[in-house]
């Protein structure tokens, strides 16, 4: 069913004539996120201009039955912004207060528009920053990241968007606002904030968001080391943890994104080698230097072929360009590409990453890997020509490795989201009873069922229905922001 | 309709307990170590009582990947030092550990210790969980890997649900390695002083693990100040730290600590969290016994005379804070909450959801939860 006139005058009382866009062109711009094989144009979108607009329009969503999805800068990469038939999207764009920034209690509260990097740009003057860095940041607005519970390089030593919101306003389905969380960590009852954060856009819209801000590190230092195997490169991950030690960060890319990378940006990597690690550390000086030899000892142990440690602010830069640039990298040497983001356990990833080639030399497609090797969060890149009828065959290997994580005893997604894209292979990570239970927790927050509906959880629906082929985002073909 | 002595059954592993759920009929209480046995509402009189003390042990544990599987009814020690044989631990020391609590029943409890400066509390660590509804559901949430966000985060609702909503299970903890040095410094001083400490502290890259300050009665107490690194470079860490403090290395003090979050048989023991800028003051114009005040973290643990609860709650809650209710003398009457969360009625749609016959924990969320929603 349509939205109805009485619908339509509704949600124009709520957020203002000026703020509807209801013509069929402005309507499309907002057909799809970042996966970009699914589109459906919405009815109507809605562009509150202050949160009470907000509420006031998703209680005309819920007097007239009208489903509602909210949407932040649309670079998600699970289809979780998409937008639902007969339904309406309700950006936040124009929430872009930040309304609190507290250098004494080390937290800033910020309207869900802001993006990522304006968060740490309003600490920075207090010498603090927001330690969740997806690297869709320059864009990715905090409330796509609350939805998200969104992750970074830096993730495996501070944790995930989860482990920083402190307190949300969330406008739930009925139109009704609450705070979740507190000023502490105290909870009063159920962790009801942690339950919201990650649900994906499901279980209502956050208008305003308290984190957490970190004190800037003292020192930071960044190394790129080759290895003549990706089965020595995961060894050195293995000892760096076994040594007690906690890296900032640790990446790791293979051939294919070594070669697409340097192609790209020139960023100093070895063209050619099997494996590249950037092992970064950060903290005070005397910790640093001591866990960076004992770093360095390890990559030597285990036959690392080039050593290259960061000796300036620029050179740090350059190896982050490179690995960051890996992703929109690969367009230069494939035409199409769908990427994954299963997770396995970190002692797995070598044996992972041999089935993978093998997966892939079987259906006859390449796919290169840049991940999170830390926490053994995956992102391979099937590549592919769709001109050249491959599309099907990618699309088999993508789910057959997302699903391959979950067999290696991981998970289907480490950051990116279930959405649109991953709702049908739910069933192999979780049984029938736990997606249900998972159901029920929607329900009591959201009855009617109007919240972003037909996400995260398999639905007969979308389950049959085929998703198109992959495309860049058109901020990563602007080279604006990477993907990993 | 309800027995005047609750049958208590002790199940051995997650089929018992789910049949001991289903094969009862009526009011469900949850027990672990019984360490926090009084906290939060009173218990209404139950039917049965699911001891899950008998659900112990290590499921899994993968050293290399740093992550363990085990029992809810594990006592958090004892996982503790099967653990430190491989260098690894729960970054997690809320005082009542050290007396036996289950993992499950710190989980519940959304219990925390001077750690969750750092390690932040359970909510943090917890990266999957097998739980037991009311209605003999068994479902699972979260994995075993620590990077997840695959469905929804079902181990948050337990976490803080003090029993009401299901009874935890299995759970999957994230570990960390056991830190190769540890030292602490301790400076005799009032609240107030070490707030101003704990200002400079947190103004400068020294990366301290724990600031707590605590006292045992007298208005002066002991800041302690925990730093955690290695062999070779804590110790000029430790001297940075000093030359701000100018304190003696005291690391025994945190026993005395953890005696002060306990509080004392016959005590009214508030737990309370605030910003961590208020907290001072906040604990300040309470009349405490004794105190256990996290500088960092927001989170303080204050023993009071039992007529002065009441008025507490709404002190905290006036400076925008959450206060409950631990360990309280006998027979004492008075709020275990403070104020009920702008959420109330989400809470209470989950809990209808989750456990419509309002079987599990009845009077634990009181008076928040209608514990019968018909
Ligand atoms: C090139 C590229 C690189 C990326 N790199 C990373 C990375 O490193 N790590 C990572 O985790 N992700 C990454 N992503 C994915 C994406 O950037 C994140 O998921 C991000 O959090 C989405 O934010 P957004 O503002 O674009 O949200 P959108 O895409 O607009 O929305 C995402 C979801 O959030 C919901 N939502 C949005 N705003 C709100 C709100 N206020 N309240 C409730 N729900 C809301 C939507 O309904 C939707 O379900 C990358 C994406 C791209 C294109």
């Amino acid at each position: 069913m349509a939205l109805d006139d009485a619908a339509r005058a509704a949600l124009a009382r709520a957020v203002g004539t000026e703020n509807v866009i209801d013509d069929p062109v402005g309507r499309r711009a907002y057909e799809c996120d970042g996966l970009t094989g699914f589109r459906v144009v919405p009815d109507l979108v809605v562009l509150p201009r202050d949160a009470a607009a907000v509420a006031a329009a998703v209680r005309a969503c819920a007097a007239h039955h009208v489903p509602f999805v909210a949407r932040g800068a649309g670079t998600g990469l699970s289809g979780g912004a998409l937008p639902v038939a007969d339904g309406i999207v309700v950006s936040l764009a124009r929430l872009k207060a930040v309304l609190d920034v507290d250098p004494v209690d080390r937290r800033a509260t910020v309207r869900p528009g802001v993006t990522n990097l304006e968060i740490t740009a309003a600490a920075a003057p207090h010498g603090l920053y927001y330690a969740p860095d997806p690297s869709s940041q320059q864009v990715c607005t905090i409330g796509g990241n609350v939805a998200e519970n969104s992750g970074g390089a830096h993730c495996l030593k501070y944790g995930f968007t989860s482990n920083h919101v402190l307190a949300m306003e969330v406008v739930l389905p009925d139109g009704t606002v609450v705070t979740l969380g507190g000023d502490s960590a105290e909870q009063s009852g159920p962790d009801l904030r942690g339950v919201f954060l990650g649900s994906e856009g499901t279980l209502g819209i956050a208008t305003s968001i308290t984190v957490r801000l970190l004190r800037v590190p003292e020192t930071v230092r960044t190394l790129l080391a080759d290895f003549p195997s990706v089965e020595a490169a995961s060894d050195v991950v293995s000892d760096i943890v076994a040594a007690g030690i906690v890296p900032a960060a640790v990446e790791m890319m293979d051939t294919l994104a070594i070669e697409a990378a340097e192609e790209a940006v020139h960023a100093g990597y070895t063209v050619g080698v099997p494996a590249a690690l950037v092992v970064e550390l950060d903290g005070p000086v005397e910790e640093c230097d001591v866990q960076f030899a004992q770093v360095k000892e390890i990559c030597d142990r285990h036959g690392c072929t080039r050593l290259h440690i960061a000796g300036s602010v620029d050179e740090r830069a350059a190896i982050w360009r490179g690995r960051k640039a890996a992703f929109a990298a690969v367009g230069r040497i494939s035409p199409d590409y769908f990427v994954q983001d299963g997770v396995v356990p970190r002692t797995r990833l070598a044996e992972t990453l041999t089935r993978i080639r093998a997966m892939g030399e079987e259906a006859g497609l390449r796919v290169a890997n840049v991940f999170h090797a830390g926490d053994g969060n995956l992102h391979p890149l099937v590549l592919y020509s769709a001109a050249a009828g491959e599309t099907d065959r990618a699309e088999a290997l993508s789910s057959g490795i997302a699903e391959l994580c979950v067999e290696m005893g991981g998970a289907l997604s480490g950051e990116h989201g279930i959405g649109t894209d991953k709702a049908c292979s739910m069933p192999t990570m979780f049984g029938e009873v736990d997606l249900a239970t998972m159901d029920r927790v929607r329900r009591a927050f959201d009855p009617d069922g109007i919240c972003n509906p037909g996400k995260v959880l398999p639905t007969p629906r979308l389950c049959g229905e085929r998703p198109g082929r992959y495309r860049p985002h058109p901020l990563e073909e602007s080279g604006l922001i990477e993907r990993l | 309709m309800t027995r005047a002595t609750p049958t208590t059954v002790r199940p051995a592993d997650l089929g018992a307990l789910r049949d001991a759920v289903l094969d009862s009929a009526g009011t469900l209480g949850v027990t672990g170590a019984g360490t926090a046995a009084a906290w939060g509402g009173t218990l209404a009189p139950v039917d049965t009582v699911i001891d899950v003390g008998g659900l112990t042990g290590i499921i899994t544990h993968n050293p290399g990947d740093m992550t363990v599987s085990v029992h809810a009814g594990t006592p958090l020690r004892e996982l503790q030092s099967a653990l430190a044989d491989h260098g690894q631990q729960v970054s997690f020391d809320a005082a009542r550990v050290d007396v036996g609590a289950t993992v499950g029943g710190l989980v519940a409890t959304a219990d925390g210790g001077p750690a969750a400066l750092v390690h932040g509390t359970l909510r943090d660590l917890v990266i999957g969980m097998t739980i037991v509804l009311a209605d003999g559901t068994v479902a699972r949430t979260g994995g075993h890997v620590i990077k997840n966000v695959t469905g929804y985060d079902l181990a948050k609702l337990m976490h803080g649900s003090y029993g009401t909503l299901g009874v935890v299970a299995e759970v999957v903890l994230r570990l960390h390695p056991v830190p190769k040095a540890t030292a602490t410094l301790a400076v005799d001083c009032t609240l107030d002083d070490a707030a101003a400490h704990a200002g400079r502290i947190f103004d400068r890259p020294l990366d301290p693990a724990a600031v707590e300050w605590y006292s045992t009665g007298s208005a002066s107490g002991t800041l302690l100040v925990r730093m955690e690194g290695t062999v070779d470079a804590l110790p000029r860490r430790v001297e940075r730290l000093h030359s701000i403090l100018g304190a003696a290395a005291d690391s025994g003090a945190w026993d005395a600590h953890a005696a002060a979050v306990r509080g004392a048989p016959g005590q009214a023991v508030l737990r309370i969290g605030a910003r961590p800028s208020r907290l001072a003051a906040l604990v300040g114009s309470l009349p405490c016994a004794t105190a256990a005040v996290g500088l960092g973290t927001g989170v303080a643990t204050v023993a009071l005379p039992a007529d002065a609860v009441a008025d507490a709650h709404a002190a905290v809650h006036a400076a925008g804070g959450t206060s409950v209710l631990r360990d309280r003398p006998d027979g004492f009457t008075g709020p275990a909450w403070g104020p009920p969360p702008s959420a109330i009625a989400l809470l209470r749609s989950v809990k209808r959801t989750l456990d419509p016959d309002g079987r599990l924990g009845p009077g634990r969320l009181a008076p928040w939860l209608q514990e019968d929603p018909r």
